[in-house]
C-alpha cells in the first residue's frame, strides 16, 4: 500500500457480521476450505488411482459395471509384462538421457539469453525479444519437417543428439528467465559492480541464485515436455534402439481387452519418474510460476 | 478394423509432412497405366552377394505382432539369402506420417503396411513399386486363389498396388440370451436395418436391455458397407478407380435411408451412438452388450478373439455370443474389405525390392495366411487357406470368423464392392462423423446427409489441390 492511498478503510466490522459470534468464523472457513480442497484433490487423484487399480485387475474386471475400485487379488505380473513387452528397460534409459540433455541445454540457453535481455544493452534488443516471443506462437508440428531435414542433413538421424537438438533452446525459457532477472533490484548490480564483479560473475553468483525458483520451474517444465515427447522421437529414430518411453507405451496398446491391464501398468511405470520429480520440486514449481507473475 | 486413435496431433503433423514431401505432379500422372509401371528387378536377388537385409514397417499391437514375428522367423529360418527385420511404428496414422517423413530423410522400409484407405495417398507419394510389376515379372500364377475382393480393393486401373495382408470386415454382434429374453429367435438375427429397429424395440420394451437395443458405432466405414451392398459407390469416377475421386457420392437412396435409420434409432432411444473418433468410446458398444445395457452392435470381425476369450472367462454369464452378416438395406452387391496391405518401395535397392517380393509371396501363401488368421482373427485372403486345418479348427471353435469370410466372398464383385479410393480419408471420415453427430442433436437426416456430402467433397477437393 502506498503512502498516498486515501484512507477510507472500514474501521470496524460490518453490522451484519457483528450479530454472529466472531470466533466460529475462521473455524468454519477452515473446515469449508479443507472440504473444498479435499474434493478437488480427489478429482485430481482419482484418475491416477484408477490407473493403478486397473493395472492390477484381471482384464474382464476392468470392463465390469459397476466398476471395481479395489483389486481384491492384485495381479502384479502385469508390471513384469509391461516392462518386458514395452522394452521399458532401455526406453526409460533413452528417455532419461534425452530428457537430461534437453533440460540442461534449455536451462543454459535460457539463463544466458534471459540475462542478456534483462541486463545487457545491445542494438535491436527489443526487436530481438519480440522475435523470441513470436516463436512461442509457432507450434512444433509446423516446423517438424524442417527440423527433421536439418537433423538428417547434420548426420544426426537416429542419434541422441538428433533427439535433443531442436529442444535445446526455447523462446519460453528466455522469456521466463528474463522476467525473473528483471525482478532483481538494480542496486544489487551496482553493488556487485563496485565489488569488481563482471557480467559473468554477477550472473552466476547473484542473478542465478536469486532466480532459482524460476529456473527450477523452467527445469521441471522442460523435463515434463521432454519426457512426454512422442512424435519427434518416432520420426527421428530408425528402430527400437533409441526410442523413448512414450513410444513404448504406444506399442503396449492392445487391440485385445485381455492386455488392457498391462497397458495401464505401462502408464504407471512411465509416470513414476514424473511423479517423483513433481513431488521433489513441488515448492520450486509453485514459487517459480508465481514469481514470474510478480513483475512484468 | 483397428483405427488410429491420437489424431489431432498426428493429423496436423501429417498434413505438414504431406505438404512438404509430396512431389508436385499432375494428378492423373500419379496413376500410371499398366505399361508405365516401374520394373520389378527380380534377377537382382540372385546377383546379390551375401544376405540381403530388408525391413518391414508395421503397426500391429503386441499380440498380433507376435503372429507376424513368428511368420518372419519362419521365413528367415527357411532360407539364408534374405533376412527380414520388423519395426513396430505404433499406429497406422503414425506409421504413415513416418513413411512420408522418410521420403525426405531417406529412411524408408522395403515393405510397409498401410491401412486400406491409405491407398490413394500411397499412390500419390510416387514411391510405390506396384506389386503388379512383380506379379508380371515373376509370372506369379496364384492370384486366382486370392479372395477376389481383397485384390480388387488394392487394384486401380488394372494395377495391383499392394498385397492384401491383414484383412477384416465388420460383422453384426448380438446377445442371444437377450434375444431369448425379449421373445426373439436368437437363430434368426436381423438382416435389414428395419428389422434391427423392430428387434431393438422389442428388446427395449421387454426389459431385456437396460439402455437401448443397439450400440451405434458412429463410423463412416459402415455407411461404405451399406452403399457397396446396394451397388452405390462412395466416391465418384468409379469409386476413384477410373480416375481420381473428386466428390463423395452419398446423396442417394441408400445414403438417405442409412441417415434416416440412424436418426430414428437414436431419437427413438433405440440406439446409443458412440463416436469412433473417441478412443475411449470405441469399445463402449461391446462393453455395453457385456453389461446388459445393449444387445446388438456392428464392429470389426477382428474383435471376435477378444470377445470369445472374455466370454470364456465366465465374467459375463448373461451374454451368449451371436455373430451374423451386418444388416443392410437389401441389395445384390457385396461388402468391402478392411484391414491393410503391404507395399513395396521404389526407393529400395533392386536386390531389396526383389527380396521383399519373395517375402510378400511367403506372407500371402495359403499356409502363412491360415497361420496368421488363426493367431489374430484376421480373415485369410487365400481361398485354399480355409481348407487347412488351422482355419477349419478356428471356425469350428468360433463360427463368427466364417461369417466375416463369407461376407467377403458373397455378393457381386464390382466397382462398388471393391471399395472407394480417395485421398484424405481421415478428413472425409471426420466430415461424415461430424454431420452424423449434428443429426443426433436434432438436425434433419436429409440436411445432415447434404452437409456430409459437401464437407467431405470439400475435403477431397482440398487434398487433390494439394497433391496436384
Amino acid at each position: 500500500m502506498t503512502a498516498g492511498a486515501p484512507s477510507i478503510a472500514v474501521p470496524g466490522p460490518a453490522p451484519a457480521i457483528v450479530t454472529r459470534p466472531r470466533r466460529s468464523r475462521p473455524g468454519l472457513r477452515l473446515v469449508g476450505r479443507y472440504l473444498l480442497l479435499s474434493v478437488l484433490a480427489l478429482v485430481v487423484i482419482f484418475p491416477i488411482y484408477i490407473t493403478v487399480v486397473n493395472s492390477l485387475l484381471p482384464a474382464p474386471q476392468i470392463a465390469a459395471r459397476p466398476p471395481k475400485f479395489f483389486p481384491s487379488s492384485p495381479i502384479w505380473s502385469t508390471y513384469d509384462k509391461a516392462w518386458s513387452n514395452g522394452h521399458f528397460g532401455h526406453y526409460l534409459f533413452n528417455s532419461a538421457v534425452v530428457t537430461t540433455i534437453i533440460v540442461v541445454g534449455q536451462l543454459l540457453t535460457a539463463i544466458l539469453a534471459g540475462y542478456a535481455f534483462a541486463f545487457l544493452k545491445f542494438p535491436f534488443k527489443r526487436t530481438l525479444f519480440v522475435i523470441f516471443l513470436a516463436t512461442l506462437m509457432i507450434p512444433f508440428e509446423v516446423t517438424i519437417v524442417q527440423n527433421l531435414t536439418t537433423v538428417v542433413d547434420l548426420g544426426l538421424y537416429d542419434t541422441y543428439a538428433g533427439l535433443a537438438l531442436p529442444f535445446l533452446a526455447t523462446g519460453f525459457g528466455a522469456f521466463l528467465l528474463r522476467q525473473a532477472f528483471l525482478g532483481i533490484p538494480r542496486d544489487l548490480e551496482d553493488a556487485a559492480a563496485l565489488d569488481g564483479y563482471g557480467h559473468w560473475r554477477f550472473l552466476w553468483r547473484v542473478a542465478v541464485p536469486l532466480a532459482r525458483p524460476a529456473i527450477g520451474a523452467l527445469g521441471v517444465f522442460a523435463f515434463l515436455t521432454a519426457w512426454n515427447q512422442y512424435l519427434w522421437p518416432l520420426l527421428v529414430t530408425k528402430d527400437d534402439r533409441l526410442r523413448t518411453v512414450q513410444i513404448g507405451l504406444r506399442q503396449l496398446r492392445s487391440a485385445s481387452i485381455e492386455q488392457v491391464n498391462v497397458t495401464f501398468a505401462g502408464v504407471v511405470i512411465a509416470v513414476i519418474p514424473l511423479a517423483i520429480l513433481l513431488i521433489v520440486f513441488q515448492k520450486q514449481l509453485i514459487r517459480g510460476l508465481t514469481a514470474g507473475a510478480i513483475k512484468g | 478394423m483397428p483405427r488410429p486413435s491420437v489424431r489431432t496431433l498426428a493429423a496436423v503433423a501429417g498434413t505438414a509432412l504431406a505438404l512438404a514431401a509430396l512431389p508436385a505432379a499432375p494428378a492423373l500422372a500419379a496413376v500410371p497405366r499398366a505399361a508405365s509401371v516401374p520394373p520389378c528387378p527380380l534377377s537382382a536377388l540372385s546377383k546379390a552377394k551375401g544376405t540381403v537385409n530388408i525391413t518391414l514397417w508395421h503397426q500391429f499391437p503386441r499380440a498380433n505382432e507376435q503372429a507376424i514375428q513368428a511368420l518372419t522367423n519362419q521365413f528367415n529360418a527357411s532360407q539364408s539369402k534374405i533376412h527380414v527385420s520388423l519395426v513396430n511404428q505404433t499406429t497406422y496414422q503414425d506409421l504413415f506420417n513416418k513413411y512420408v517423413a522418410g521420403l525426405s530423410t531417406g529412411d524408408l522400409p522395403d515393405v510397409v503396411q498401410i491401412e486400406d484407405e491409405g491407398l490413394q495417398q500411397m499412390i500419390d507419394t510416387r514411391s510405390v513399386l506396384p506389386v503388379q510389376s512383380c506379379v508380371n515379372a515373376d509370372h506369379y500364377g496364384e492370384l486366382g486363389d486370392f479372395v477376389e475382393r481383397d485384390l480388387r480393393y488394392y487394384t486401380v486401373k488394372g494395377v495391383l498396388w499392394a498385397m492384401p495382408f491383414n484383412v477384416s470386415a465388420p460383422v453384426f454382434y448380438y446377445n442371444t440370451k437377450a434375444f431369448t429374453k425379449a421373445g426373439l429367435d436368437p437363430s434368426s438375427p436381423p438382416k435389414t436395418l428395419d428389422q434391427v429397429k423392430a428387434d431393438a424395440e422389442k428388446l427395449k420394451s421387454s426389459g431385456a436391455v437396460t439402455q437401448a437395443g443397439f450400440g451405434l458405432k458412429n463410423d463412416p466405414w459402415y455407411l461404405q458397407q451399406w452403399l457397396a451392398k446396394t451397388n452405390f459407390t462412395f466416391v465418384n469416377n468409379g469409386n476413384g478407380r477410373n480416375g481420381r475421386a473428386t466428390k463423395t457420392t452419398l446423396q442417394n437412396a441408400t445414403g438417405l435411408q442409412a441417415f434416416q435409420w440412424m436418426s430414428d434409432m437414436v431419437s427413438g432411444g433405440l440406439a446409443v451412438p458412440n463416436d469412433y473418433l473417441n478412443p475411449s468410446s470405441a469399445v463402449n458398444n461391446l462393453i455395453g452388450i457385456g453389461n446388459g445395457n445393449l444387445a446388438m452392435t456392428i464392429d470389426t470381425s477382428a474383435a471376435l478373439g477378444t470377445i470369445s476369450q472374455l466370454l470364456a472367462s465366465g465374467a459375463y454369464p448373461n451374454v451368449g455370443l451371436g455373430v451374423s452378416p451386418i444388416p443392410s438395406p437389401p441389395g445384390s452387391g457385396g461388402f468391402r474389405v478392411g484391414g491393410a496391405g503391404l507395399y513395396l518401395s521404389t526407393k529400395s535397392s533392386p536386390e531389396k525390392q526383389a527380396a521383399a517380393w519373395q517375402f510378400l509371396k511367403f506372407l500371402d501363401s495359403p499356409a502363412s495366411q491360415a497361420q496368421f488368421a488363426a493367431a489374430t482373427g484376421y480373415i485369410p485372403n487365400r481361398k485354399s487357406s480355409v481348407t487347412l486345418s488351422a482355419i477349419q479348427d478356428l471356425w469350428a471353435r468360433i463360427p463368427g470368423y466364417k461369417v466375416a469370410y463369407d461376407e467377403l466372398t458373397s455378393g457381386a464383385d464390382n466397382l462398388a464392392s471393391a471399395g472407394p479410393v480417395f485421398g484424405d480419408y481421415i478428413g472425409v471420415r471426420e466430415a461424415i462423423t461430424a454431420a452424423e453427430g449434428k443429426m443426433f442433436n436434432g438436425e434433419k437426416p436429409a440436411a445432415a446427409l447434404a452437409e456430409a456430402q459437401s464437407k467431405a467433397s470439400a475435403t477431397l477437393a482440398a487434398y487433390n489441390a494439394r497433391v496436384r
